[in-house]
């Protein structure tokens, strides 16, 4: 399985990531999932979030989680992005895309690789309340 | 043993430090370390049930046995995405 790991401070470009993506025939399900920052923390209204990252722990962590995935499941690739530092309301602070043959596993494995990621991997995050 | 204890997130500004030094006797556990950690810094104690905790860059449990040099991580439970 293809895995490629991008954590920086720099904007998600999905239109670039979309178009740089590369799959083999015989693969019939690409799913992506963006998360967004939403404009609320709780009751608080926000203008964005700053990440901070244990860089070196989180692509530990995202390593052991895509060998995980692997075991588990058929998959071509994955690709995820995560920013690091300020996200404004709107922008994406989270890129993820699972290929596979079909569908299921794709869903599957891009759910998995989420849901891990809130458990394990070393980002947190300050909202930036207006 | 000379130990670097790193605290991430908000522990850093409960701590009052981001790095810090300590110096322990050999044999010392993870579990024994946040011992003296939470003695330094009281707020944290409040926090040590959810506290989470690795060392370089892997989780470890209370038992881990420290080894000098050990980079020690400290921090609440995380939120990407």
């Amino acid at each position: 399985m293809k895995a490629e790991l991008t954590l920086s401070p720099n904007p998600i470009d999905e239109a670039a990531l979309a178009k740089a993506r590369s799959i083999t025939d015989g693969m019939g399900a690409v799913v992506t999932f963006a998360g967004v920052v939403r404009d609320r923390e709780g009751e608080a209204a926000i203008t964005g979030i700053d990440y901070e990252s244990f860089d070196d722990m989180a692509r530990r962590q995202f390593e052991l989680i895509f060998a995980e995935i692997e075991q588990r499941w058929p998959i071509e690739s994955v690709r995820l992005a995560h920013r690091t530092g300020i996200v404004k309301v709107n922008e994406p602070s989270l890129w993820v895309e699972v290929v596979a043959a079909h569908r299921a596993e794709a869903f599957y494995a891009c759910q998995f690789l989420i849901d891990q990621m809130k458990q394990r991997v070393p980002i947190w995050k300050k909202p930036i309340v207006t | 043993m000379k130990l670097t204890v790193r605290f991430w997130s908000y522990f850093a500004d409960v701590a009052g430090c981001r790095d810090a030094a300590f110096e322990v006797e050999e044999g010392t556990t993870l579990g024994e370390l946040h011992d003296q950690v939470c003695e330094q810094s009281p707020k944290l104690a409040d926090a040590r049930n959810s506290t989470l905790k690795a060392v370089g860059v892997d989780y470890q449990d209370d038992n881990f046995v420290l080894s000098d040099g050990d980079e020690i991580s400290f921090f609440p439970p995380v939120q990407g995405g």
